[in-house]
C-alpha cells in the first residue's frame, strides 16, 4: 500500500495504491488519524490504484466515515476498480459512502 | 490438481500466502478476479486463526490444502488451535447506515460471499474450515 496526499480546494485527497489488508490497514488508520488531528475533515479517497481490500481495510473506511460524519465533514470515494466496487456492494458499503466515477466529480 | 501450503501463525505470512495463491492461479489458469476472491477468503480465514486460535506464544503450523477437480475448487484451512467455529458467528446487518454499523464482523461474511459453501469441522484436536466454490 502507498498513500499520497494532496490538498485540493477544501479536500484532502488521498490516493491509495496497492493492497489494504490485515498487514497494513493500521498504517492507513494512523495516517488518517494524524490528518484528522491536524483539523482535516473533508476527504477524497481516490482508489484508482487500490487493487485489493479485505475486511481490515473496509474497517478503516468505515471508521473514516464515522469520524468525518461526527465532524460534519465529507468523505468522497472515487475511481473504484470493478472488483473493489463489488466488495463494497456485497458489504453494504455502496449505500453508506458517496462514490464518484472520477476525482473531478468527487471535488465538485 | 492439488497443492499444500504450510505457513506459521504470524501475520507476516499472509503476503507470502497471497503470492503463492497468485502463482497457483497462474499455473491453474484461474482468472485474476477469482484469484482475488480466493485470496480474500483465505486472508479472512487465516487471519482469524492467527489472531484468535492460539493462547500460547508458541509457533504453530497452519495448513492450507487447495484443490481443483472438474471446476470444483476446494480450500481447507487446518490448525491445531482452540475449537472455533467461524460459521456459527452471527451475520452482520449490511443494510445499516454508517452511524449504526458496528466496526468489524465482516470477515466471515466476506468468506461466505466469496465462496459457495463454508463448513467447519473439529476432529483429533484440529480445526478444519472447508471452503468450496464451483468455478
Amino acid at each position: 500500500m502507498n498513500i499520497t496526499k494532496e490538498k485540493i480546494n477544501d479536500f484532502c485527497v488521498l490516493k491509495i495504491d496497492g493492497r489494504i489488508d490485515t498487514t497494513n490497514y493500521n498504517q492507513f488508520e494512523i495516517e488518517l488519524t494524524l490528518l484528522l488531528n491536524t483539523g482535516e475533515k473533508n476527504f477524497i479517497f481516490n482508489c484508482e490504484g487500490m487493487n485489493y481490500i479485505s475486511s481490515s481495510g473496509l474497517r478503516v473506511f468505515l471508521v473514516a466515515q464515522k469520524k468525518t460524519m461526527a465532524l460534519s465533514g465529507k468523505l468522497h470515494l472515487c475511481n473504484l476498480q470493478p472488483a473493489i466496487k463489488e466488495i463494497f456492494d456485497i458489504s453494504g458499503f455502496t449505500s453508506i459512502f458517496k462514490i464518484f466515477d472520477t476525482q473531478e466529480q468527487a471535488l465538485a | 490438481m492439488k497443492e499444500e501450503i504450510i505457513i506459521s501463525n504470524h501475520v507476516d505470512e499472509l503476503p507470502v500466502l497471497a503470492e503463492k495463491i497468485e502463482e497457483l492461479a497462474d499455473q491453474w489458469g484461474l482468472t485474476i478476479p477469482l484469484a482475488m476472491n480466493i485470496n480474500l477468503a483465505l486472508e479472512e480465514a487465516v487471519s482469524n486463526v492467527i489472531f484468535y486460535a492460539f493462547d500460547d506464544e508458541k509457533e504453530h503450523d497452519i495448513k492450507i490444502v487447495i484443490s481443483l477437480e472438474n471446476k470444483n475448487l476446494s480450500i481447507e484451512i487446518i490448525d491445531d488451535g482452540k475449537p472455533f467455529d467461524p460459521t456459527a458467528r452471527k451475520q452482520p446487518d449490511v443494510s445499516l447506515p454508517a452511524e449504526d454499523r458496528p466496526i468489524g464482523g465482516l470477515g466471515i461474511f466476506l468468506i461466505r460471499k466469496m465462496m459457495d459453501n463454508v463448513t467447519y469441522n473439529r476432529h483429533n484436536n484440529l480445526n478444519t474450515l472447508t471452503l468450496l466454490k464451483n468455478i
